[in-house]
């Protein structure tokens, strides 16, 4: 176990440094450069720039400076926003989107769950047929759009209730984060309640949830002894890539909402060239793409017997 | 009788499927004493799953439906009841064991767990006191190191232990009645003699009732006290085991013994294949069922539906041949005599 840990992390590093180097070299090969801004920049000004910030170096030797930089812990400083250390804008705006994500996850999570196990137990009735129309909405109509709408039903809802009961937009209390979070995970809610609809169909058919009834258990018995934890093996699987997929993907609900998460300055970086923001921001998502993976490895194999871990 | 456990009688059973509708039960009536072995045999698709799986309340429904019959147990009707109340003798009255150990159990969930179940949910056990039953039930089913499998995962175990397993579940409630369904098709012949043992002394110790579903005449010979042999899902022929073995009266009957391998090398015998298949239950025919294959054949056998002859007693016999009218058949008496 400790051991499988540790070699999963190993191979994890290797993973990370991985996407650090593909990401330097994709990054200098975009033409241009951070210092190519608005600003008439003389040529005087401009070697000045380069030589602070190493620009001036040839690329390898920016790549083993960059890397023993990172070693360190160190990302440097963005270029474009004036000394702020690249630490510091991830330590300042990751706990926000990682706060939203786990909400959105833990609402897709426990949505996806219900409403699969509900779509797999009145198949092909009315609940099916309505619940799976919306999860083809879910799956297909992109987030800004139920960004808008979920903005629009707040407006809705705090008028007639008289007060701000739900702040359409920022940040700061829990009432901030439900709308967000719900938008953000419902790409994924949809994606699990198909998922969990087709074990479970699966699993309704199967010998030993026959076995289960032959042994006079009630069907609710059933249902959560018997069903659910064999069904929710899937979901699991898919739920490392998802977190970090939700964590990360939450630029475009983080914009409509006003929210001071990480995925802005991610994007932005791309943007504006900024270097050090770009590699930063992709390394560290990456690592946490990795961790998250691993975390549900582990956790598969405490959910699932058959699965050992060595 | 006060001795009979178990009386089925006019079972019929339907199903809807998008080519009309399967009549895989058309009229069964059986009865189990106390005590004894029945053997339902028939080939696939006859309907023997069916039936015992009908009494059960395990039929989906939809797609099945029970069109008519009775099952009493004790006395009481089994048929028709709401899962709870049907909950009151499945796992207890009734216990039961299927083809396939392999899938039958849950994957995860420990099997000492899963025998507890039983206990937790009908008798109100506690979990340890239940678990403590459950490693016992597995020593009984001569399961090594009860305690320390108890505690294992179905995938840890081999199939005939699964079955044991399974076994050891069904017995949890002390049944009247076991059903086993073909529990001994999926696996191979050396376990399949263990298991068939097994059940044959825990029948002796727990004085319970079994009614065995199998295709294998050799399995029958071996632990049946009656048989009954379904075909297109009526049962055409039932009896003891020695009736149904030395006196057959059923062309049919006659023709899977024909079609049974002996295990005397030296003894120069061709297997004898029934040729033909079983009549479509999409459209049962007016007759008898066995009528196109039947060596014996008459008019009557195409139009009319032999009822119970009987030949002995508790001996009977659905065929025509039987009848008064009916030309001596020298082959009959030939093959049952064999």
């Amino acid at each position: 176990m400790f051991k499988y840990t540790l070699k999963r992390l190993l191979a994890g590093v290797i993973t990370v440094w991985f996407i650090a180097t593909a990401t330097f070299v994709a990054m200098h090969a975009v033409p241009g450069d951070p210092l190519l801004n608005d600003k008439a920049v003389t040529p005087e000004i401009r070697r000045n720039l380069e030589e602070k910030y190493g620009l001036d170096k040839p690329v390898f030797t920016q790549y083993l400076i960059y890397m023993g930089n990172m070693l360190q812990g160190d990302f440097g400083i963005s270029f474009t926003q004036q000394n702020r250390r690249v630490n510091d804008i991830i330590r300042d705006h990751f706990p926000v989107s990682a706060m939203l994500g786990l909400l959105a996850i833990f609402f897709a999570t426990a949505g996806g769950i219900v409403w699969g196990a509900l779509t797999a137990t009145y198949r092909n009735r009315a609940p099916d047929v309505v619940i799976m129309f919306l999860v083809i909405l879910g799956i297909s109509v992109p987030s800004f759009v139920f960004a808008a709408l979920g903005q629009l039903l707040l407006v809705n809802i705090n008028s007639w209730v008289g007060y701000s009961l739900i702040p359409v937009a920022g940040w700061g209390t829990i009432r901030h984060m439900l709308m967000p979070a719900l938008v953000l995970g419902l790409g994924t809610m949809a994606l699990l309640t198909r998922l969990m609809r087709s074990t479970m169909l699966d699993i309704v058919n199967a010998d030993y949830i026959r076995t289960a009834k032959a042994k006079g258990l009630s069907p609710l018995r059933i249902f959560f002894r018997h069903q659910l934890r064999n069904a929710i093996l899937p979901v699991v699987t898919i739920l490392g890539p998802q977190i970090a997929a939700i964590t990360t993907g939450g630029f475009v609900v983080e914009l409509v909402f006003a929210i001071p998460g990480l995925g802005r300055y991610f994007v932005q970086a791309v943007q504006q060239l900024d270097y050090t923001v770009i590699m930063g921001t992709t390394v560290f998502y990456g690592a946490f793409l990795v961790l998250m993976v691993i975390t549900v490895d582990i956790i598969y194999g405490y959910i699932d017997p058959r699965v050992q871990l060595e | 009788m006060s001795d009979i456990v178990l009386d089925v009688k006019n079972l019929r059973v339907e199903f809807d499927t998008y080519g009309g509708i399967v009549k895989a039960v058309r009229g069964v009536s059986f009865s189990v004493p106390r005590g004894q072995t029945l053997a339902i045999v028939g080939e696939s698709g006859c309907g023997k799953s069916v039936t015992v799986q009908a009494i059960m309340g395990l039929i989906p429904m939809p797609p099945g439906r029970i069109t008519s019959g009775s099952a009493k147990l004790n006395g009481q009707e089994m048929l028709g009841l709401s899962p709870k109340e049907a909950n009151q003798f499945r796992g207890v009255e009734i216990g039961m064991i299927f083809q396939d150990p392999m899938t039958s159990l849950n994957p995860t969930m420990t099997i000492g767990d899963q025998i507890a179940e039983t206990l937790i949910v009908h008798r109100g056990y506690t979990k340890k006191a239940s678990a403590k039953i459950a490693v016992d039930l597995l020593d009984k089913t001569k399961i090594p190191e009860a305690a320390k499998r108890a505690r294992q995962y179905p995938f840890e175990f081999s199939g005939g232990m699964l079955q044991r397993s399974m076994i050891a579940m069904s017995l949890a409630c002390n049944p009247t009645v076991l059903i086993a369904d073909e529990p001994t098709t999926a696996l191979d012949v050396t376990i399949q003699a263990e298991i068939l043992e097994l059940m044959l002394e825990l029948k002796r110790t727990e004085g319970m009732s079994i009614i065995l579903i199998t295709h294998d005449l050799a399995v029958v010979a071996r632990v049946a006290d009656d048989v009954a042999v379904m075909y297109a899902g009526q049962i055409i022929e039932s009896g003891s085991v020695d009736q149904i073995f030395y006196e057959s009266a059923h062309p049919y009957t006659m023709g899977l013994k024909e079609a049974m391998p002996t295990n005397k090398p030296n003894e120069e015998r061709k297997l004898m294949p029934i040729s033909g298949s079983p009549p479509d239950l999409f459209h049962p025919p007016a007759g008898c069922g066995y009528f196109a294959r039947c060596p014996h054949a008459m008019d009557i056998c195409e139009s009319n539906q032999p009822s119970g002859f009987r030949i002995a007693a508790d001996h009977y016999a659905s065929c025509w041949l039987h009848h008064e009218l009916a030309p001596e058949v020298d082959a009959l008496h030939l093959v049952g005599d064999q």
